[in-house]
């Protein structure tokens, strides 16, 4: 009898949306499966407004609250990979073009009517070099990024509704330059590429994985989910098989549009196998000039993470890269 | 009525409240609940406060100033002044050079300065041989926002937002000196009524009464048991008097009636005071003479007027004249209802002895008066007003002391010149709290408290808060217990922890509480409905079968033999509105006595009157309500609704729900959630908890961080909480939404899964502190020497760089300016976390002191060791703080926190 290692790692697509997948996953234990779903939600870089240089703010919200606000607008970062790099990898003292983007917001209300600031005020803007400082190493980087890339997901894109920032009434102004850096999930949840993860697997309980509470009978009070169809209903005489393991398990990976549902899964068992990037304590925006937090770095500490999914991975991207 | 009120009872004149449509079906007297928005209009919550201060202003200052309004000179007889009225004006800016005089709370908060109005008194006086009128500010006095002299009163929530207010803000504080401040209510027991009690361990039975009149001289009389006889005693008197002598003092000589006006008939009676009477035969005591010779050589004498010595039955005569139950009225040395109060008590007393249930109970809440802001401010004003007219009395001697004068005397330049003795009396009193008024033997401090601007909830919550007068370290449970008779006029659950507990209370939702009303109409009104007279009966009438004494206000006023018919005629005529709502009348059968009551401090509530087993109020009066036609007021005045006092209270059969009604009932409850206040009133579901969940969430609530008001963004306090994405609550009760919680809320609807975790409780290691000097770091100040808007400050910043003159004790004139030395004060920031600069203010105080205001604003996201609470008393403090791909999630991945 095959051993579950023998056998090829599959990936079935079962929908693919712009901002969703939805695929089983098969021929992988429930430790990789489960690290491919925390990899998703925590480890792939994005971009993000890090730092926010307020010159004007004459709105109700104080400048925090606003800070806060762009830091969590999705901003375009496809192959973010290879197009950007962290800041504490570049050679620059502080930021250039390789490791920054820079965005500015510059709106004033001059109407009777309230005006709301939205994520399409945000303007891509090229990141001022300073002549002085010489960049030793220019990188690739540049090459590599998309026509969009750094832009406000959605913007001007029709039937996309923007982010609203702010509300401002006649009078009043906001004006500022964000600078947006590339980072993790693990650092702050605005780099996070995901809304929502859904993962499941032996939709049965066959394995007698949880304990269904129930008043009178578990079929009626705990209705089966649709992954059910995929997998055999348990005969009313099956043995319980106690040597059994979870085989197939059911993804739904949406994202907030940062990055396209497949290249976030693409990149995920990669990830999973390199060093993990360093994880801070804490997160958010920082203003005014506020020195960008040094993180320490810590290996990585991601559960499930054997070194013999080292193999696995390698096996799984030929199927990705299959469905593609 | 203000025709633009605020636009959350706006609402109530469109077609559609609250997705209830006029046009709706109507099942029984369903939305009759919709009374209480109705009455929150017209009082609004803290409508206690108000009203009191509205009261004082309008009524009893001008009773105070009419009972002081004469002043003379002991120089010249000719001289007098007299006050013809007082009126209290709108409040303004108190700046000679200002153009614009109006003024707002918010200026007045954000200077520093008092929120006061002029007081202006009409006097006519004489100069030389003419008499003159004018009009004389004679000084400023606080003015409670949101009451009748308030510039907020009746705005549109536009106009308040004009003024930098906000329209949720209940009112019913002051600002002074910048500092808002509350007038707690004060619980007392109520005045000029008699109190049985008992103690078993000594053996002495006592009535006691505490008199007080309108001139604030407060005394207290006791009858009271002493080895097996009565005696009388009172503060001045130095021994205990035999009750029989103290009423043959009062004009009763015979035996036998005072016999008939104690013991009556009741041969019980009759016995327990026979020694009482051997007791004055044995002491020599037959006439009324002789009485008061016997008390007078007892009597404290107050030696103030040089003067010839009085004998001593005139000063008995004045003393229980003037002194004992000053609050009876003698008229002419008619001493008749006196006599019969002193005899009542007596009786009291013998009941007492005989039945021991027969006792007073001092928690009941009938028992009770409360104290508010209107009567402690008559109080002060009539001192100050007292001293100023004594002080101005002199000053006026003195210029007419002297031989030769240059111009004719004219004493409006006298009054003009006696400073503000009232202004900073006020401000004095309430910055400080400490009301010591020697006049009034009056020392109390802790009356004011800075109002609590923690949150919404708190600031209100603070304004419902009745503090007691009782000691807090007293071991008694009795005042701290939840009493029955509190129901609908107290919260139950509202109340701290600890020592306070059950001492300090809050009023529920629609409790209000009354202000004096005249009683002379009042008696002339029961004399109409065939009262008899007290003075004309004696004894036998008094105790006869089918008596009933009459009472108003305590005092015995008369008899009737009919007190069904005659209450039922004088509530019918109350629900005709033929006098205040607010006098209450209930029969004491026990005592056989009709009580009316008139006077101010009376806890009371709406209640919907019930005839014939079916309710007043009809789906026909709820739609016309809710389609405007018909105000609370409306409701009083068809007799659809009353006011109900806690004594009135022992007279009805109140109905909780319509289907409770029986033949008997006499009212019905508006809406049972009621009985709540404003702060127990936002708990969802409070029936379902243990009950001191509900406690211990009253206290919590108040702590709750979110948004305090709508100009918070413009208010300069010392500390400010602002919860970034406050969050309405998703499941409300009617409370939150009358009180307006839903639009000021504190907290968030949370996600709440339950699911074991390694978890450890431990809080976090408090940061240690940086050793060393700080140095002092100047980089932020701008030109003007303060620090600019939006800079960071981090520990040890300059942000205000002030300079003082290093001998500000030294006033010797030098005449350069410039070389005044001065030496560097400057304000350094202190707190361990940075912050920015959010505002700066720079203005001057009402002296033209230059005052400048730096808001420093931190940001703070929760941390382990932040406390965290539902709203049901379950508070915990945060453990852990987990990422999002730590979190457990369900089939569509959707985790607790997104
Ligand atoms: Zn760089």
């Amino acid at each position: 009898m095959q051993t579950q290692e023998d056998l090829e790692p599959t990936v079935r697509i079962r929908e693919l949306k712009k901002d969703r997948v939805n695929f089983v996953l098969g021929n992988v234990d429930l430790a990789f499966a489960n690290s491919l779903r925390r990899v998703v939600m925590a480890d792939i870089p994005t971009v993000a407004i890090d730092m926010v240089e307020i010159e004007v703010n004459t709105t109700v919200l104080p400048d925090e609250f606003i800070a806060h606000r762009l830091g969590m607008v999705p901003l375009n970062s496809s192959n973010c990979e290879e197009a950007i790099k962290y800041t504490r990898d570049c050679t620059c003292l502080a930021g250039c073009s390789y490791c920054s983007l820079m965005l500015v917001l510059n709106v004033a209300c001059h109407d009777d009517n309230t005006m709301d600031v939205t994520s399409d005020h945000l303007d891509l803007v090229p990141f001022p070099t300073d002549p002085e400082q010489q960049n030793p190493e220019p990188g690739e980087e540049l090459t590599q990024r998309g026509e969009l890339f750094g832009q406000p997901v959605g913007k001007h894109e029709p039937g996309v509704p923007p982010v609203l920032i702010c509300k401002i009434r006649k009078g009043q102004e906001l004006k500022m330059k964000c600078t947006a850096k590339k980072g993790i999930a693990k650092e702050h949840a605005k780099w996070s590429p995901c809304s929502a993860v859904s993962f499941e697997y032996d939709p049965h309980n066959k394995l007698r994985h949880t304990t269904h509470w129930y008043e009178k009978s578990i079929k009626e009070e705990w209705p089966l989910s649709d992954n059910a169809l995929e997998e055999e209903p348990p005969r009313e005489d099956e043995a319980f098989d106690f040597n059994a393991k979870p085989n197939k398990f059911y993804f739904e990976v949406e994202t907030d549009g940062s990055l396209d549902p497949q290249e976030v899964v693409m990149r995920a068992p990669v990830k999973q196998t390199a060093p993990a990037a360093p994880a801070a304590t804490s997160g958010g925006v920082s203003i005014m000039g506020a020195a960008s937090k040094t993180a320490s770095k810590r290996p990585c500490e991601e559960a499930g993470s054997t070194s013999s999914d080292d193999s696995l991975a390698k096996r799984l991207e030929p199927a990705l890269r299959r469905v593609k | 009525m203000v025709e633009d009120e605020d636009n959350e009872w706006g609402q109530l004149n469109l077609t559609n409240w609250k997705g209830l449509s006029a046009t709706d079906p109507i099942k029984s007297v369903e939305d009759k609940w919709l009374l209480l928005p109705a009455f929150l209009k017209v009082k609004g919550l803290v409508k206690q406060h108000i009203d009191s201060f509205n009261y004082f202003v309008d009524v009893d200052i001008k009773n105070i100033v009419k009972a002081n309004n004469k002043v003379t000179s002991d120089v010249d007889p000719r001289f007098w002044l007299k006050y013809t009225d007082i009126n209290v004006g709108f409040p303004d800016r108190n700046e000679e050079s200002s153009v614009d005089k109006k003024v707002t709370p918010n200026e007045c908060r954000l200077r520093d300065t008092t929120y006061s109005a002029p007081i202006i008194v009409t006097i006519q006086y004489t100069r030389g041989k003419n008499i003159v009128q004018r009009n004389v500010n004679i000084g400023r006095l606080p003015i409670m926002l949101r009451s009748c002299k308030c510039v907020l009163t009746g705005r549109s929530e536009e106009q308040l937002a004009r003024m930098i207010e906000c329209p949720l803000d209940p009112g019913g504080y002051f600002v002074v000196k910048g500092t808002e401040k509350v007038i707690l209510v004060q619980e007392q027991l109520s005045k000029n009524r008699i109190i049985v009690e008992t103690d078993s361990a000594k053996g002495v039975v006592q009535a006691s009464c505490t008199s007080s009149t309108h001139g604030g001289l407060k005394s207290k009389t006791y009858v009271a048991t002493k080895k097996g006889k009565i005696y009388l005693r009172h503060n001045s008197i130095h021994e205990d008097i035999p009750i029989v002598i103290a009423l043959k003092a009062l004009g009763i000589q015979s035996d036998k009636e005072i016999l008939l006006l104690t013991a009556g008939n009741t041969d019980a009676y009759k016995t327990a005071f026979s020694a009482n009477l051997e007791d004055a035969a044995k002491l020599g005591v037959f006439t009324r003479h002789q009485a008061l010779e016997y008390i007078g050589s007892r009597v404290k004498v107050n030696r103030r007027v040089m003067g010839p010595r009085r004998p001593a039955w005139e000063e008995a005569l004045e003393a229980l004249a003037t002194i004992v139950l000053a609050h009876v009225p003698v008229k002419g040395l008619d001493f008749r209802s006196k006599a019969i109060f002193v005899a009542t008590m007596t009786r009291r007393v013998l009941m007492a002895i005989d039945d021991e249930h027969m006792v007073d109970d001092r928690d009941y809440v009938g028992n009770k008066r409360l104290e508010l802001a209107g009567q402690l401010l008559a109080l002060l004003f009539e001192d100050l007003f007292k001293t100023y007219n004594s002080n101005l009395k002199n000053a006026i001697d003195k210029v007419l002391k002297k031989p030769s004068r240059t111009s004719e005397f004219d004493a409006f330049n006298t009054m003009r010149m006696q400073g503000d003795h009232l202004t900073s009396g006020f401000v004095r009193a309430i910055s400080t709290g400490n009301w010591s008024l020697k006049r009034f033997k009056m020392e109390r401090a802790g009356v004011t408290h800075v109002l609590s601007r923690l949150s919404f909830i708190s600031a209100l919550g603070m304004m419902t808060r009745i503090s007691s007068q009782f000691e807090k370290t007293r071991k008694v449970s009795g005042p701290r217990a939840l009493q029955p008779s509190q129901w609908g006029v107290l919260c139950p659950s509202d109340t701290p922890e600890g020592e306070a507990c059950g001492l300090v209370k809050n009023l529920a939702l629609m409790t209000h509480i009354t202000t004096d009303v005249e009683e002379e109409p009042i008696i002339r009104l029961a004399f109409m409905l065939g009262v008899e007279d007290i003075s004309l009966t004696t004894g036998t009438e008094i105790y006869g079968p089918h008596t009933f004494v009459v009472n108003v206000n305590g005092t015995i006023i008369g008899l009737t033999r009919y007190p069904t018919r005659f209450v039922a005629q004088f509530r019918k005529l109350r629900r005709a509105r033929r006098f205040s709502e607010f006098v209450s009348i209930y029969i004491n059968h026990h005592h056989r006595a009709v009580h009316i009551a008139s006077d101010g401090g009376r806890i009371c509530r709406p209640a919907i009157i019930v005839e014939n087993g079916r309710s007043r109020v009809t789906s026909e009066h709820i739609q016309q309500l809710k389609k405007g036609t018909m105000t609370f007021d409306d409701f009083l005045k068809k007799g659809l609704v009353e006011y109900l006092d806690v004594n009135e209270e022992n007279d009805t059969y109140i109905a909780l729900y319509e289907n409770d009604i029986v033949l008997t009932t006499t009212h019905l409850e508006i809406e049972p959630f009621t009985l709540l206040g404003a702060v127990a009133g936002l708990i969802p579901y409070p029936h379902h908890n243990q009950s001191p969940r509900n406690t211990y969430q009253c206290a919590m609530g108040k702590q709750a961080i979110g948004a305090i008001a709508y100009n918070q963004l413009n208010r300069i306090d010392t500390l400010l909480y602002l919860s970034v994405y406050p969050q309405q609550p998703m499941v409300k009760t009617k409370t939150i939404e009358l009180v307006g919680y839903d639009k000021l809320p504190a907290g968030q609807n949370a996600t709440v899964a339950v699911m074991s975790y390694s978890g450890f409780d431990r809080l976090a290691d408090a940061p240690l502190d940086e050793n060393g000097q700080i140095s002092k770091k100047y980089d932020i100040i701008q030109l003007d020497g303060l620090a600019g808007v939006g800079e960071r400050v981090d520990p040890g910043d300059v942000y205000v760089n002030k300079q003082t003159p290093s001998n500000a004790a030294d006033n010797t004139f030098t005449g350069q300016a410039a070389s005044v030395p001065y030496k560097n004060t400057p304000l350094t920031y202190k707190s361990p976390v940075s912050g920015n600069i959010d505002k700066v203010m720079i203005s001057d105080t009402e002296n033209d002191q230059t005052i400048v205001k730096v808001l420093i604003r931190q940001t703070r996201r929760p941390e382990l060791g932040d406390k965290f609470s539902s709203r049901h008393g379950q508070k915990g403090v945060c453990g852990l703080i987990v990422n999002q791909e730590d979190m457990p999630f369900n089939d569509q991945g959707i985790n607790p926190g997104n």
